[in-house]
């Protein structure tokens, strides 16, 4: 697979390079089958006209096929090209060619190659049969050794084998590697990377003055190990879990108890749970042996899935459609494959049969939803508190209350209002002990009213279950294919299985439930699930995957632009015992990741997309990090991690588009939590999330857009949480740099950019300040306001800064 | 603090917002780069053919309106009202509630007479739309799958019964861009009572990039989410920030060089033409007396209703939407919610025609005099029809209401090259199913498309390894629809 990747994205310098392999045959030339037609038909023809498939009746993978032609006869008249009708299919007339279709015609030369070949009559080794070429990405996965480059820049020392892979590249292609960053992206870099967060002033300060050649290693390990980079790279993967905090459809009920899924992620990822384990442990944690609670809420993974619970719907056909969902995620998630294109029929480009898919599907058709009980100690304090802030009122309202009971009461009666107050649901109950009261005395009214809203209030004790997968034991479902994908249409009984492009279960043994199809995944010989999933951590770390597609590593995805890279993270991956963090840290330690962002970094023009790696990428940072950038800025965010999600206020205007959406903002500093928490309603996704192209949660999502729109911008400009982020560091810098204007600027943008302002910058600022000053003197004088009019100078300066480009940057 | 010395805030000007002199980044070089952008949707540019309609206004009748009461006279369903149908076709038909053994037949109570040149037949409960008959094209022979409300939506706004999908206006925007210089592409207006389905994915842009997503509009007040400044930031401090935020970031680009840099400077400016214009949008001091009166703003409302508001509402809405394709908007979306009527038909058809009726005749007429019709389509109806049988839902008292019903509903187009003044298709004696010419949904949006220039198997997305099309594998075109 050495230059598959290349050729397809072909640059001027290598075109020469290539031509010399092409091949460019002389008519008069003895035609050699194997060198010279094989490669041919391999390439070109195979993936319609073989064994498996037979577009049009013809199949050219064997001498019988040949000679047997098509549906439209014959293509080959012995020693007569000019009659030959596969001539005519190949030869293209103003450019175009009828086969192969869809694609580019065959050169000159190789038509000229067929012509020669049919005129030297068609010879065909004996019982040779050609198999269609295997896709790159299902080739067997060997470490590549690491090429020996010297050193091609001082810019670019080679650190590890990552760069010696892209300089060797850079080599041949003539290119010069960007320049490092400067401190200071690095660090920002390193921070939004690995936290999502920002660094202080201090911290930028502390790693600029720092002269230890290891200071960068330092903060990348400090890095790793901060509870926060689970929360990063666990939304990453709620992004591919689609989770939610909702059912979807009409319904939409809320699913109160989703978070733990979430928690358990970023406790997972925090502590670098391998990934071979971390994947197990979400599709079939159930099926270990003696599952522990965690691995059991681990299998929330596909609880996520969209459930239609609309009145009158067909249970079956959704129960169908959740179960085709998971086949998908689980097939794209770790296997990059799209296996959803075979519900329905086959496809001839599709390496995955619709019997296949079925077989896949028969994995999940007897998990049942289930759910554990999970208790949290904070979750019980939380209890604990509001139950002591409540008792005392209780209290004194029943001590109250015994004062109207009628005299003559029975044990038995009092026995009745003890239960009924304890048992306490609705309002009707309170009514039904009201009769041993002496209602009509003053007071009782007050009373009742204040002992109603009591009851109504007691706060509950935690009884969190978070939702699980469950193997059924009994009654268990035959799986048959679906006819044209209609899930009542039944067609063939299937057994479990896994795609014959694969390799086999362990050597042929048979697959029996999840577990195996988990454990499958992971076999030493799965050519795959390394590959997707390596390829996802560097798509984090480059805004782009080496495979561009991430979740398509098929006909229809794009090849890798650096394959023998991408084999060797991932070889390296499963050496590292699929240890996330040491894949991260091998990546942000080379030379590859430290270099400029900047799309001028370089005086020559290369390839603008930056297929070759001559420069770091910059990228919009995701939705909910432009929410936690605007918090740590301020120094407003609230760093809990995990736990129940929040519910920033919203107008109602926007909630009301949806059936009986309950949207109680949530009170303290919780409302300064971080963008992942915010509780992800599927008919009515919070808008700041979805203007920044947060996913909408009813597929996996392996990579998110990156628009650049006008709402964004009057988000950014108007949405309360972000004004109230430039009210809050504009007011911090009022209390800290009162009338140090050079000062206040500076530390804003340090907190916003990690470097000061640049001269012209603070030009620009100066005036911006001037001009705002006067014109809240001004208001001021109107309206009277407390304010210091150059504390609202400040804040609108800030405002100013959080909405530059950069601030919203990862460079 | 040190105060450097006031400026003349004359200078604060629009003029010099949108002056990038200051940054040096010169307005030529800024203006083609802009145009690469695809900002506020500029789109792909695709059309394939000769377009028809520029815009579309998309009056979306959430719950299914019942079209034997409005558009498709049964006159066969009084004479069998009460009397069971035949098994055959009842026997692999799905229902959301009716209970098949004891279902009945239901009559209707409306009189039907035929209107215009073309002496298309219409309800009583339409006089306003009656009036309109010679430009529209109503077709009698819809027919779908999903006969759930959500799913039949996100099927009709979609083409796909599930959610996640982009909807019409994300598409049409997608492949043909935004007119409108201060306005997004895809503007949405709802009359809602309990809510949507779908909520905010009836508007989504699914897999598409978010700005083809519809964007919500409020008919008062501030018209868009975040719109207005925060009450502390005046018009002239908004002014001036967003001048030194261009400023900042153009000398950000020209240091760094990024696009995308080019691109926020862009999307700055247009966010703050949209801070001028969209107020405007919802100012109807400029509308005629005789316009308001037509289009119904001004009705009494019942005052007593779960629908006090609407009349109103929904006039406005229609009112609204004029106003936003005349400002190049192109995909309005006019949300009413809901002709769920499984019981209380009578009353609640009466209800929701008062509503709409006289406000969407109202907005047909006003297009056409303006000479807007032409090229706005005009799309009207809901996810499905009604029954002809009578709901007998197991906890229902009486039968006086219609269960869903996907298998034979009525729609109707005007406007953007639609030939008015037909029918198209018809349905069995009692409206059970399509007799002929059936449209399917796909066969809708593929009609719709090709009006707007499109090639439905041409528009597509690549997704998950997979090229998406608004009508999946099927669609045909309707050429009868077409002028």
């Amino acid at each position: 697979m050495n230059d598959q990747g290349y050729r397809s994205r072909l640059i001027p310098v290598l075109m020469p390079l290539l031509l010399f392999s092409s091949p460019a045959i002389a008519a008069e030339k003895t035609v050699d089958f194997e060198r010279d037609i094989a490669p041919i038909l391999k390439s070109r023809c195979l993936s319609c006209h073989q064994d498996r498939v037979r577009q049009g009746g013809l199949a050219l993978h064997s001498a019988v096929g040949v000679r047997k032609g098509g549906e439209s006869g014959e293509i080959i008249d012995l020693g007569d090209p000019d009659a030959s009708y596969l001539i005519d299919l190949i030869t293209a007339y103003d450019g175009v060619a009828e086969m192969p279709q869809e694609a580019a015609p065959l050169t000159t030369d190789e038509v000229e190659t067929f012509r020669s070949w049919i005129k030297q009559g068609a010879h065909w080794p004996e019982n040779l049969v050609l198999e269609p070429p295997v896709l790159w990405s299902l080739r067997t996965l060997t470490q590549p050794p690491v090429p020996t480059v010297t050193q091609t820049s001082a810019k670019f020392p080679i650190r590890n084998p990552i760069d010696a892979f892209v300089a060797a590249r850079h080599q041949l292609a003539g290119v010069q590697p960007a320049p490092p960053a400067s401190k200071r992206t690095l660090i920002r870099r390193l921070f939004l990377d690995l936290t999502g967060l920002l660094p202080t002033p201090e911290e930028v300060a502390g790693f600029i003055a720092d002269e230890d050649p290891r200071a960068y290693e330092i903060l990348v390990d400090k890095l790793l190990a901060s509870p926060h980079f689970g929360e990063r790279w666990g939304r990453y993967w709620l992004d591919l879990a689609r989770y939610a905090d909702s059912d979807g459809y009409l319904g939409d009920s809320i699913r109160p108890h989703a978070w733990v899924y979430r928690e358990w992620v970023i406790q997972a990822i925090n502590d670098d749970l391998p990934f071979d384990q971390f994947s197990i442990e979400q599709l079939a944690g159930d099926l270990l042996e003696k599952p522990t609670d965690s691995q059991l809420i681990a299998t929330g993974f596909h609880r996520n899935t969209l459930s239609n619970t609309e009145a009158g719907v067909d249970l079956e056909l959704y129960r169908t459609k959740e179960l085709v969902d998971r086949v998908n995620t689980t097939g794209m998630v770790w296997l990059g494959f799209t296996l959803g294109c075979a519900e329905c029929h086959d496809h001839k480009h599709d390496p995955i049969s619709q019997k296949e898919f079925y077989q896949f599907y028969s994995f999940f058709n007897n998990a049942d939803d289930s759910s554990v009980k999970v208790s949290h100690d904070w979750d019980m304090a939380e209890y604990q508190s509001k139950q002591k802030q409540w008792q005392p009122a209780y209290e004194k309202a029943l001590t109250s209350l015994q004062e109207f009971e009628k005299s003559d009461l029975t044990a038995e009666q009092k026995a009745e209002i003890t239960k009924t107050l304890e048992k306490y649901k609705r309002s009707s109950d309170l009514k039904k002990i009201s009769p041993y009261y002496e209602t009509k005395q003053p007071g009782w009214d007050k009373l009742y009213s204040q002992l109603e809203s009591l009851l109504k209030t007691r706060p509950s004790p935690p009884a969190t279950r978070a939702p699980t997968f469950k193997e059924r034991t009994k009654d268990r479902r035959d799986t048959f294919v679906h006819v044209r994908g209609i899930y009542n249409q039944h067609g063939e009984k299937v057994d479990p299985g896994t795609p014959a492009v694969l390799p086999e279960f362990n050597a042929g043994e048979p697959l029996r439930d999840r577990l195996d199809l988990a454990r499958w995944l992971f076999q030493e010989n799965n050519p795959l699930t390394a590959r997707v999933a390596v390829n996802r951590i560097w798509q984090h770390l480059f805004a782009r995957g080496l495979v561009a597609t991430p979740n398509d590593f098929g006909t229809k995805g794009e090849p890798p632009t650096h394959p023998l890279l991408l084999d060797w993270l991932a070889a390296e991956y499963k050496s590292q015992n699929w240890s996330r963090k040491t894949m991260i840290r091998l990546i942000v330690m080379s030379s590859t990741y430290r270099m400029s962002s900047a799309a001028n970094a370089s005086p020559v023009q290369h390839d603008v997309n930056n297929q070759l790696l001559w420069r770091q990428n910059s990228y919009r940072v995701e939705a909910e990090i432009v929410r936690d950038i605007h918090l740590t800025a301020s120094s407003l965010l609230d760093r809990t991690i995990g736990r129940r999600g929040i519910r920033p206020p919203l107008p109602a205007f926007v909630t009301d588009v949806g059936r009986s959406v309950k949207w109680p903002a949530t009170e303290g500093s919780a409302r300064y939590r971080r963008g992942m928490y915010i509780v992800f309603k599927r008919t009515v996704p919070y808008p700041m999330l979805m203007t920044f192209d947060a996913p909408d949660a009813t597929v996996s999502c392996s990579r998110r857009e990156r628009s650049n729109t006008p709402l964004q911008a009057l988000t950014l400009l108007n949405g309360p949480l972000f004004f109230e982020s430039a009210q809050a560091l504009g007011k911090l810098m009022w209390e800290e740099h009162q009338d140090n204007l050079p000062a206040a600027t500076e530390e804003m943008f340090l907190r916003c950019f990690s470097r000061p302002p640049a001269p012209r910058e603070q030009e620009y600022l100066n005036a911006a300040y001037a001009d705002l000053l006067y014109l809240a003197e001004n208001s001021q004088a109107k309206t009277k306001s407390a304010e210091d009019p150059q504390q609202t100078a400040l804040i609108q300066l800030a405002r100013i800064v959080m909405n530059l480009d950069e601030f919203i940057t990862r460079d | 603090m040190q105060n450097p010395q006031h400026h003349d805030l004359n200078a604060l000007n629009r003029r010099r917002f949108f002056a990038t002199g200051a940054s040096g980044l010169g307005t030529l070089a800024l203006a083609s780069l802009m145009k690469q952008d695809g900002l506020l949707g500029a789109g792909q540019q695709l059309a394939h053919f000769a377009p028809r309609a520029k815009r579309c206004i998309y009056l979306f009748m959430e719950g299914g309106p019942s079209q034997m009461d409005l558009f498709d006279p049964k006159p066969r369903l009084n004479e069998l009202d009460g009397q069971p149908m035949p098994e055959s076709l009842l026997k692999d038909i799905k229902f959301a509630f009716i209970q098949k053994e004891a279902a009945r037949i239901m009559g209707s109570p409306r009189t039907f007479k035929r209107y215009g040149e073309c002496g298309m037949e219409l309800s009583d409960l339409l006089p306003h739309l009656s009036t309109c008959v010679d430009d529209i094209a109503l077709i009698r022979s819809m027919h779908c799958e999903q006969f759930n409300h959500l799913p039949g939506q996100l099927m009709m706004l979609s083409g796909s019964d599930l959610q996640g999908r982009p909807t019409l206006g994300s598409w049409l925007n997608y492949g043909l861009g935004n007119e409108s210089e201060n306005l997004p592409g895809y503007v949405v207006l709802a009359t809602l009572g309990r809510g949507l389905p779908g909520g905010a994915s009836s508007w989504s842009s699914g897999f598409l990039p978010s700005q083809y997503a519809g964007t919500l509009f409020r008919n008062q007040g501030s018209p868009v989410l975040n719109l207005a400044n925060p009450p502390e930031i005046s018009n002239a401090a908004q002014m001036r920030s967003l001048q030194t935020i261009n400023e900042l970031n153009g000398l950000r680009y020209e240091q760094i060089g990024n696009p995308e840099i080019s691109s926020r400077i862009k999307a700055y400016e247009l966010a703050f033409r949209m801070q001028q214009t969209a107020p405007e949008l919802l100012d109807l001091s400029g509308e005629t007396k005789t316009t308001l009166e037509e289009y119904g703003v001004t009705r009494e409302e019942a005052s007593k209703s779960s629908t006090s508001g609407f009349m109103g509402s929904y006039a406005r809405n229609c009112l609204l939407a004029r106003r936003m394709v005349e400002r190049g908007v192109r995909f309005v979306s006019l949300f009413l919610s809901t002709w769920d009527h499984h019981s209380a038909l009578d009353s609640g058809l009466e209800r929701y025609t008062k509503i709409s009726d006289q406000p969407v005749a109202a907005l047909l007429k006003d297009l056409k005099q303006r000479g807007l019709l032409d090229e706005t389509l005009v799309v009207w109806g809901g996810e499905f029809g009604r029954t002809p049988l009578g709901e007998n839902r197991v906890n229902f008292k009486k039968v006086t209401g219609r269960d869903h019903h996907p298998y034979s509903f009525s729609m109707w187009l005007a406007g953007g090259g639609i030939k008015g003044g037909q029918v198209i298709g018809e349905t069995d004696e009692i409206g059970w199913g399509v007799t002929k010419d059936p449209v399917h949904v796909h066969d809708l949006h593929a009609t719709i498309l090709k009006l707007f220039g499109l090639d439905h198997e041409k528009l597509t997305y690549r997704f998950q390894g997979r090229d998406f099309r608004l009508t999946d594998v099927s669609g045909n075109i309707v050429e009868q629809l077409l002028a």
